[in-house]
This record gives C-alpha cells, sequence and structure tokens, in this order.
C-alpha cells in the first residue's frame, strides 16, 4: 500500500506537471499567433513577458519561485522561455503557471487516499474480527468441553457444531476418542474386580487339596511342615485377594450405605480382638468424639487397616497409643526411623522394608476410605514414634 | 446325615465330600443348577451346601425353590466375593450361613455342624465327647460334670475341635478360625500355642486328654 502511495504520488505529479506545461505550451503558441497576426507584443508578468531581442536561444523550461503580490508570499510558477522570430523580429516569450494549485491538488488527493486506505482497514479489522469470532467461538467452546470432560462421568462429551468442514471433523474425532478412553476405562476399572474374583475358585481349589492332603494317612511331619508352609504363602495371596478386590470395590463406589458410626466404641472392640493377638497392648484414650457418617463395613476396615499396620510394624513389646480426640483418630506405634518416602506411603503395594509380610495394600485402602467421605489421612514420624491420623469430615 | 453339595468347580466340589464323608456323612453332589433342582426336588436333606454361582444358574434360584417347596433343610451358601448384598439377601431368603471363597475345609466343616444344631435340635444341642459335654446354647463345657472355666476363644476353640475330631489341624487353620482375616498378623503363631495350651491344661486336669499333636506342628483332636 504505502508503495502504491509512493508510485500514485510520482504519477500525479508527472500528471500535473504534464498539464501545467501543456497549458504553458498553449499560451505560449496563442502569443506567438497573436504577434504573428501583428498584435503588439503585451506582457502581464509574471503570467507572460514577450520582450525583444537580438538573438536567438534555446528553449529554457524550468521552475522559478516569483514574489507573488495577490498572495502576499513566494509562489514556485513553472517557466518556459522560448525565442521565436516573428515578421524580422526575435521576441523572447517567457510564459508562467502556478504549480502551488497543482500541488495542493496533489496533496489533497494523496490525502484522501490515505484516509480512504485507512477507513477500508479499519472497518475490514472490525469486520474480520467480529467473523473469525463467530468461526472461532465454536472451537473455543469445544476446549472448554474438552477441558470439563471426566472419565468417570457417564455424560458424553457435549461439542458445539461448526460449519467449517476441518472443525466439524475434529468434533467428530474428539467424540470417537472420548467413547473409547471411557469403555476402556470402565473396562479397565472392572478387569481389576473381575481378575480377583476369578481368582478365588482356583484358590479355593488349592486350598482344599492341601488340606485333604493334610489329612492324608503316612504323612511326614516333613511334608506336613511343607504343606502348612503352603498353606501360609496360600493365605497371603488369599489376603492379598481380598483386598485388592475390596479397593476395587471401594473405588468403584459399592459401598453406599451410611449410618453413623460410633468410631470409639469399633476401635474399643477390636483393640480387644487384637490385644488377643498380640504382644504388643493397645492403649485406647476416646472421648466421645465423633460419630462420621459412613458404611458402617468400611469404618470397620479403616479401623482394622490401621491397628494391625501398627501392630506390624511396632517395636518389640512397646505401646501403641490409639486416641479419639473429638474428630481426630492417631494411632501410633514405636519406630527407630521415619518413613523414607512418606508421599509414597499410601499407594498400592508399597514398602519400605521386606521383613514384614504385609500385603502393601493396607494403608491404600485406608486411604481410599478417607477420599471416599472427604476425611483426611496424614502421616508423620516424632518423638521415636509413627503416627498415622485421620480427620474425620 | 445326608448332604446335598452343589458346586460346579468339580475339584472343590469333590474335595469337600471327601472331608464330610469321613464323618459318615452321605455326600451327593450337583454339578450344575439343573441336576441341583432336580435333586431337591427328588430328594430329602438334612443340608444343602450351595454355591450361588452355578454355571447355568443362581444358588439363590435353588434355595427359592427349596424353601418354596417347605423342605426341612438347613442351608450353607457359598460365595465368591464378600458381597454384602448377596449375603443379605441369601439369608433373607432363608438361608442359614454364608461362607466365601477360598474357605478351610474345616472351617465349613464346623459351620455345617453349627446349622445342623440350629436347624436338627433347635439350637439346643448338647455335644457330647467321651466325658465331655459341650452346651452350645450357654455356651458351657462339663467335663464328668464339672463346669471349665473357659475364655471365649478357648471355647471356639474346643467347639472347633470336637467338630472336626478327628482330623489334622494346623495352626493355619486354627488361627483362621479364631482370628479370620487378622490371623496373618500372627508372624509366629505364638499365640495359639499359648491358647491351644492353656486348653490342654485345662482339659488334661479334669483327665481329658484328647488334644494331640501332629506331625510336630499339627494338631489332632482323637480319642486314643
Amino acid at each position: 500500500m504505502v508503495l502504491s502511495t509512493l508510485v500514485l504520488f510520482f504519477y500525479l505529479d508527472n500528471l500535473l506537471r504534464g498539464e501545467v506545461e501543456e497549458e504553458l505550451f498553449s499560451t505560449q503558441a496563442r502569443i506567438v499567433t497573436s504577434l504573428e497576426n501583428g498584435m503588439p507584443p503585451q506582457t502581464l508578468p509574471p503570467e507572460f513577458e514577450v520582450t525583444k531581442v537580438s538573438e536567438l536561444a534555446p528553449q529554457v523550461l524550468k521552475d522559478t519561485i516569483i514574489f507573488d503580490p495577490l498572495q502576499n508570499e513566494m509562489e514556485e510558477f513553472r517557466e518556459v522561455t522560448s525565442f521565436k522570430s516573428i515578421k524580422g523580429q526575435t521576441y523572447k516569450i517567457t510564459v508562467r503557471n502556478l504549480i502551488v494549485e497543482s500541488e495542493d491538488i496533489l496533496s489533497a488527493v494523496i490525502l484522501s487516499y490515505i484516509v480512504i486506505i485507512l477507513a477500508v482497514l479499519s472497518f475490514l479489522f472490525f469486520f474480520n474480527k467480529r467473523r473469525n469470532q463467530r468461526i472461532w467461538q465454536p472451537f473455543f467452546s469445544n476446549i472448554q468441553a474438552m477441558q470439563r470432560f471426566t472419565l468417570s462421568s457417564a455424560e458424553p462429551i457435549d461439542l458445539m457444531e461448526s460449519d467449517i468442514l476441518e472443525f466439524s471433523e475434529l468434533n467428530h474425532e474428539i467424540e470417537t476418542l472420548t467413547r473409547k478412553v471411557r469403555a476402556d476405562y470402565l473396562n479397565l476399572k472392572s478387569y481389576t474386580e473381575d481378575v480377583s474374583h476369578e481368582m478365588q475358585t482356583p484358590l479355593s481349589i488349592i486350598q482344599a487339596k492341601i488340606e485333604g492332603m493334610m489329612n492324608t494317612d503316612g504323612l511326614s511331619d516333613i511334608q506336613f511342615e511343607n504343606l502348612t508352609s503352603i498353606q501360609k504363602d496360600l493365605q497371603r495371596l488369599v489376603q492379598m485377594n481380598k483386598r485388592l478386590a475390596l479397593l476395587t470395590k471401594i473405588e468403584n463406589r459399592q459401598f453406599s450405605r451410611l449410618e453413623k458410626i460410633d468410631v470409639a466404641g469399633l476401635l474399643k472392640k477390636q483393640i480387644e480382638n487384637f490385644n488377643e493377638i498380640s504382644e504388643a497392648s493397645f492403649v485406647l484414650n476416646a472421648n466421645n468424639g465423633v460419630h462420621p457418617t459412613m458404611d458402617p463395613y468400611l469404618a470397620e476396615v479403616l479401623c482394622t487397616n490401621l491397628l494391625s499396620n501398627a501392630l506390624k510394624y511396632n517395636e518389640h513389646n512397646k505401646i501403641i497409643r490409639v486416641e479419639l480426640v473429638d474428630s481426630r483418630l492417631s494411632v501410633s506405634n514405636s519406630g527407630d526411623h521415619g518413613i523414607v518416602h512418606p508421599e509414597k506411603l499410601f499407594t498400592r503395594f508399597y514398602r519400605e522394608s521386606n521383613a514384614q509380610k504385609s500385603t502393601g495394600i493396607g494403608l491404600a485402602i485406608v486411604k481410599r476410605i478417607c477420599e471416599l467421605y472427604g476425611f483426611t489421612v496424614s502421616y508423620e514420624f516424632s518423638d521415636g514414634n509413627h503416627i498415622f491420623s485421620v480427620i474425620f469430615g | 446325615m445326608k448332604f446335598l453339595i452343589a458346586e460346579d468347580e468339580i475339584d472343590l466340589q469333590q474335595s469337600m465330600v471327601r472331608y464330610l464323608q469321613s464323618d459318615g456323612n452321605i455326600c451327593e453332589v450337583a454339578s450344575d443348577f439343573d441336576e441341583a433342582l432336580y435333586k431337591i426336588d427328588l430328594y430329602n436333606y438334612d443340608l444343602v451346601i450351595l454355591d450361588i454361582n452355578l454355571i447355568t444358574g443362581s444358588g439363590l434360584d435353588v434355595l427359592k425353590q427349596l424353601k418354596f417347596e417347605k423342605k426341612e433343610a438347613g442351608v450353607i451358601i457359598i460365595s465368591a466375593n464378600n458381597s454384602l448384598d448377596e449375603k443379605l439377601k441369601g439369608l433373607d431368603l432363608g438361608a442359614d450361613d454364608y461362607i466365601t471363597k477360598p474357605f478351610h475345609l474345616a472351617e465349613l466343616n464346623s459351620r455345617v455342624k453349627a446349622v445342623l444344631r440350629r436347624v436338627k435340635f433347635g439350637g439346643d444341642e448338647r455335644i457330647e465327647f467321651h466325658e465331655i459335654s459341650i452346651d452350645t446354647k450357654s455356651r458351657t463345657v462339663y467335663v464328668n460334670d464339672s463346669a471349665l472355666s473357659l475364655t471365649k476363644k478357648e471355647y471356639d476353640l474346643l467347639l472347633f475341635f470336637v467338630t472336626n475330631q478327628g482330623r489334622v489341624l494346623s495352626k493355619e487353620i486354627i488361627a483362621e478360625h479364631l482370628w479370620g482375616d487378622n490371623s496373618d498378623l500372627l508372624d509366629n503363631f505364638d499365640f495359639i500355642y499359648v491358647h491351644i495350651n492353656n486348653l490342654r491344661k485345662k482339659l488334661t486336669q479334669e483327665g481329658a486328654k484328647y488334644i494331640k499333636t501332629a506331625y510336630g506342628s499339627g494338631y489332632k483332636f482323637i480319642a486314643d
């Protein structure tokens, strides 16, 4: 556009100059004609001057600046001076024309041109801006829909349609993708449950056969030992399977009963049970505290897992402290050093020592239960004690 | 006693038959839904052990049919998962007990005997084993008519031994029975020793020496 402005400028300039020169020569020709017709030489400076001279000289075409009394300032003129021999007399004919006017026209044209360009540009700008907004709006709205999309909800993604082919294709692909991902996700969710369900039958068969073998006559002591050892390992497998199934069920929200749970009473009962099988002693300190609303089975699991975890990792013969104060439950057992990676503590199968035959799922279950009801569970190591706390509600 | 075992996993089915048979019970089997329906219709059993998932149908429907025909059998349901809903449904439909796979056969045996006591004798049965007499309703144990003072776990243990008399019981199995899921915390089973020894002492004091060790680390409750 700048280029065309320049081009226009020089073109117009040339044009105007041409016009001026044409006028000059036209006036000059008229003067020559009137001289040839015997009219006396006229002089009207600065427009034209005719004087008698003695010699011919070549024509001169140039710009000059002359003071114009009419406008009271210096003005630019285009002047042509030519020498003609008419009826035996040599005349010097000088014709001048104002360029000012031409320059005014020139700048007026340029200015209008510029104004028009600006106007067109702004119009185009706003017009395009609005049109773009309209075109891209479905696109941005769909980006938001994608951000809102979650695998776990059952709602299909709601995409805005567009006339534009590319966007329409994109929509189609997004819908297909989200459908597929969701189907895979649901499939995967039920996978763990299905697997653990399936495992139970072969596990039962193995267990039954081992027990059958134990009751056959003529076993040696060593054979019996081996069988009981297998039973123990089998038991571990069975427990792991049960816990995994439980974890999956919790994640699939299969526990939906809600009751007010007397946590203090639950803890008391469980501790009685534990005190029978452990060398450690549990000490319970509970004010009548909170009665959170949750599934009673999950409440039992939560408490049992915390208590048995403390029992497993407790140092020999030390006391395990269980405190329930208002809505905070804390279980502390002694240990010689804190967990190295506490942030991993509640992930499935995480263990920091292989010494204990734990399944590694107990704490993951605790965490999942807490997440389900909006409770918080945390771990800290202080004063030589591992302390697990759950805040209900 | 006559039992029907409805279980489509043949290996498991046969293991159960062998175990329960050794007490002198007659064990018949059904390997699928239709066979189960057919047999309960045709015969009378003292106890029916029903797997909920029979390949061709649900054990619960067999149960419904059993009740519909007003058969007087005790029912124990076997389920593969711990679903509370199924448990409740089964119990609501009239099952007497519920056991989850995988289970110890000795455990099943205990449950079978308990159900039989309830169904056949209104829960009032006394179990007699030589000079030991157990009143299951009041949960008291008499040896030669003098009452023994037993803790809850010792009582459960004795009952378990008596109902599984003559069978080899490993510490695993005993632990499972007494403490269920928490038995995996007993990593050295010292406490089993403690409870068994305490029970043994109390019995031996009265001259009832039936708790024998088997293969060094197992136990058998048997008369000489």
